[in-house]
């Protein structure tokens, strides 16, 4: 066989990803005004079911009132103990999860589709009649006092809570964190009225990802489609002010080995003009593994196993925030050489070929992103709890493809000014 | 069910293509049969390092990422005991990409100076960041010591100590690279919209050219049986005392495997396990417990790990996990309870199988062990189970001679 010699120093030829296709859910208001939305993708018969109450950090009359109703809805009912609550979903094979987060409770539950039925009255029992036994929410509290001094000695958690302190203010909901004191307070006399009010009865949204059949929503339907709803009362105005100006602080952790750094501030949501440049820049400046910063402070310096930063948007207020973990003799030049990019950012063009593979990047991680029904369901809540349409991911390809050199260099000095950042250190410097 | 067609190269390379004509992406997971326990005990952490050097620059590609970048795809890697695993997601239009990068570095490394200075630099940090600078952080280098006493295992992938990483030469990146990276001790796995012929066409021209390498025979020092039960003891600043309980199961190619796997998810996996429901609610002696089998190629470990809340003793805690192994030793689990941690097993194996990557990595670690055939076998092996098989083997696991038990003491 005569094989021709291959040319390894140049790429094959490759295609622009113009077009991405994205299954969209399908929703629909039950009578009783619980908002069901799906979408059905997959050859493996499994199904994810998120129950979705406006009853995070937002709406809670107390701090860590909402963790802890979250986390006591499998805490009992009137007619089931917690262990047959656990014993009853383990026994089917399938995983419930409580979270909440500054705007939502959400409780998910995954499982084999011909367990469904089984578990539909369950979930149902849960959500309307749990009762928050005295025992077992003296038993979470003592878990969870614990668990939060073991994160206390974490660098990074302690450097990240700061920092969201820092920009959002201590008492806003988006800017609070737990502390080890605030559990004394919890009791179930605070959970119960919160449970009353933004969980039981009220018009939550399910979303259904999976092998969503015809009969999968019949059987949903039959479950949820009776329970009586009243609709959750009107928002009320957060009170607490934003704090304006940036703040520098240092936490002091003898002993340890490294500094996680945060440096940041709060920006906008996915409704702002600049949100898609704005991706874009944070995507060069942190946002992959060829970034400016970890070739900068990883590839060239080896001071850090790695450094990011992100754009983390929720539906009332956003921000940017770079993270890493370095070295601790290195803090301050790490910090140095952070202001140091963001400077080249704000006074060089990026080059073509930066911006070109930056923006084929995250049109390919979208495009990568989007090929599971739990994946596609996640890119639908997004959108659906920002008040958003399909349209912003249809703009997606063409937004970042558009943005222009010039474009990110007036974004950093508009945005990025470096007087601007809060800045985090938990460590030593 | 993972569906393939495999074939192997004449240099040795083995290829397996699962079709999945669903998805726009495909997946490449270039699994390299080599891991830390193919390390000597005084140049430990090298595999992993190693893996770092490979992003590093290959014989005609200065940059490995920006290239894949360039055409929208992904990658990353791992290391783990037993394998170094390369995985990448692009779109399938552009899956030439993956194949001319991937080829270009198992034939050849930039062997640059600067790039091993500055990753030794990186895996240290990581070292710090993962295992020293976290609470509880060092409990895998301090129990693989205690469990091991000759198999490779011995030591954590990270490395036994940071002056290994900092002591490694070009000459040893060399020797490693010749020694395991050739096509002979790979398994390729190409998942996606993808035709098996168009795959054997692009794997032929890109990975025919390589040279085969002299053949790597693994021959491993093998654990001898525990025949003592073995204790370490550690302080450290920490907020709760903690128990790590380690006792030898089977391999997972090993049918043996599956039975300890069970056994580990009746003790403690999930809020109706047996220790969690005992002594997380109801003696509440531990903040939080669960048990899993470490999963090796090589005959690995069952792990029951737990911190205890404060006030109550290690002794005490030890106390209430030991009354819950005497008693699944005695007297075996019901059926209905091995039901259960079949129906969790199943659950776990059919949601895994839901994104193309996983199912290609599945594939490429079962290729790997000889048997492609056990990534479809793993459901049934479960469910053959009995409820004797698992009370003989609580009998022969949990027994005290098989167990190394680390206590970890917060500084008062």
């Amino acid at each position: 066989m005569i094989t021709t010699q291959i040319d390894r120093t140049q790429p094959p030829s490759f295609q622009d990803i113009r077009h991405i296709d994205l299954p969209q859910a399908q929703s629909q208001t039950l009578p009783n005004g619980i908002k069901l939305h799906w979408i059905s993708a997959g050859e493996q018969p499994v199904i994810r079911l998120e129950f979705i109450f406006r009853a995070g950090n937002w709406y809670e009359p107390q701090k860590g009132a909402s963790y802890f109703t979250a986390r006591m809805l499998n805490g009992g009912t009137s007619g089931r103990s917690a262990a047959q609550i656990n014993g009853y979903v383990d026994q089917f094979g399938s995983f419930l999860e409580l979270n909440h987060g500054v705007e939502r409770i959400n409780v998910t539950l995954y499982a084999l589709n011909k367990h469904l039925p089984a578990l539909l009255p369950l979930m149902a029992d849960i959500l309307s009649d749990s009762v928050f036994p005295e025992a077992e929410l003296e038993n979470l509290k003592n878990i969870t006092r614990q668990n939060i001094q073991v994160n206390l000695e974490k660098t990074a958690f302690l450097a990240q809570n700061r920092f969201r302190e820092l920009i959002f203010g201590p008492t806003h909901p988006y800017g609070r964190n737990i502390h080890p004191d605030d559990i004394p307070g919890i009791h179930a006399g605070v959970l119960r009225p919160h449970f009353e009010q933004r969980i039981k009865g009220k018009p939550f949204d399910l979303v259904l990802s999976g092998m969503i059949t015809d009969e999968v929503l019949r059987q949903v339907t039959a479950v949820f489609g009776g329970l009586p709803v009243t609709p959750y009362p009107e928002d009320l105005k957060e009170t607490a002010t934003l704090p304006d100006g940036p703040r520098q602080e240092l936490i002091e952790k003898a002993g340890s080995l490294q500094s996680s750094i945060r440096v940041g501030k709060r920006l906008f949501t996915r409704r702002h003009p600049d949100y898609y440049k704005m991706l874009v820049l944070n995507e060069v400046l942190g946002g992959y593994f060829g970034s400016r910063l970890m070739r900068n402070i990883r590839e060239d310096k080896g001071f850090t196993y790695g450094i990011h930063s992100s754009l983390a948007t929720h539906q009332r207020e956003g921000y940017l925030v770079i993270g890493t973990d370095v070295k601790r003799e290195f803090t301050s030049q790490t910090l140095d050489e952070i202001r140091k990019e963001i400077k080249i950012l704000q006074t060089e063009p990026v080059g073509d070929e930066e911006l070109q593979t930056v923006q084929s990047y995250m049109i390919g991680s979208f495009a990568g992103a989007v090929t599971t029904s739990f994946a596609l369901a996640d890119h639908f809540k997004t959108i659906y709890f920002d008040g958003l349409g399909y349209e912003f991911y249809d703009k997606y390809i063409d937004s970042i493809r558009s943005t222009t050199a010039r474009d990110l260099m007036a974004l950093a000095s508009q945005y990025l000014n470096p007087d601007s950042l809060t800045e985090v250190v938990a460590g030593g410097r | 069910m993972i569906h393939y067609q495999q074939f192997i190269l004449d240099n040795g390379l083995k290829v397996y293509v699962h079709e999945d004509h669903t998805t726009p992406i495909a997946a490449v997971n270039l699994l390299y049969n080599v891991g830390s326990r193919d390390e000597e005990g005084h140049k430990t952490g090298f595999a992993h390092l190693f893996e770092h050097l490979m992003f590093g620059g290959s014989k005609h590609i200065p940059v490995y990422d920006e290239p894949l970048q360039r055409v929208g795809g992904e990658n990353n890697a791992f290391t783990s005991p037993d394998i170094t695993n390369y995985y990448i997601t692009l779109p399938a239009v552009n899956l030439e990409t993956a194949f001319w990068l991937e080829s270009d570095r198992m034939l050849g490394l930039s062997f640059d100076p600067r790039v091993l200075e500055v990753q030794q630099k990186v895996v240290v940090e990581e070292f710090k960041q993962r295992y020293l600078n976290q609470p509880y952080g060092d409990v895998w280098l301090r129990l693989r010591p205690l469990a091991y006493k000759v198999h490779p295992y011995r030591w954590a992938t990270i490395g036994k100590e940071i002056s290994h990483i900092e002591e490694a030469t070009m000459d040893d990146v060399r020797a490693f690279f010749y020694k395991f990276y050739i096509p002979n001790n790979a398994v390729l796995v190409v998942a996606g919209p993808v035709k098996p012929e168009e795959v054997k066409r692009l794997a032929e021209k890109w990975f025919g050219p390589i040279p085969a390498g002299k053949p790597y025979y693994r021959q491993l020092p093998q654990e001898p049986p525990q025949k003592e039960f073995r204790t370490g003891e550690v302080e450290a600043s920490v907020p709760l005392d903690a128990i790590y309980k380690t006792f030898h199961v089977a391999g997972k190619p090993s049918d043996a495997y599956f039975a300890a796997d069970l056994l580990s998810d009746l003790l403690g996996r999930g809020k109706s396990s047996r220790l969690y429901e005992r002594l997380v609610k109801d003696q509440q002696l531990f903040n939080n417990i669960s048990a899993y089998a470490t999963g090796s190629i090589d005959p690995g470990l069952l792990v029951i790990q737990g911190q205890l809340n404060g006030g109550v003793t290690i002794e005490r805690g030890e106390a209430g996990i030991n009354a819950i192994l005497e008693e699944i030793m005695q007297d075996g689990v019901p059926e209905p309870e091995l039901n259960k941690v079949k129906n969790q097993a199943e659950s776990t194996l059919v949601f895994s199988e839901v994104e193309l990557l996983n199912r290609a990595m599945t594939l490429a670690f079962y290729a790997n062990t000889g048997h492609p055939e056990g990534v479809n076998q793993e459901g049934e092996k479960l469910q053959a189970v009995t409820p004797d098989q698992i009370k003989a083997t609580a009998r022969q696991v949990l027994s005290r001679d098989n167990t190394s038990t680390l206590y970890y003491r917060a500084t008062k």
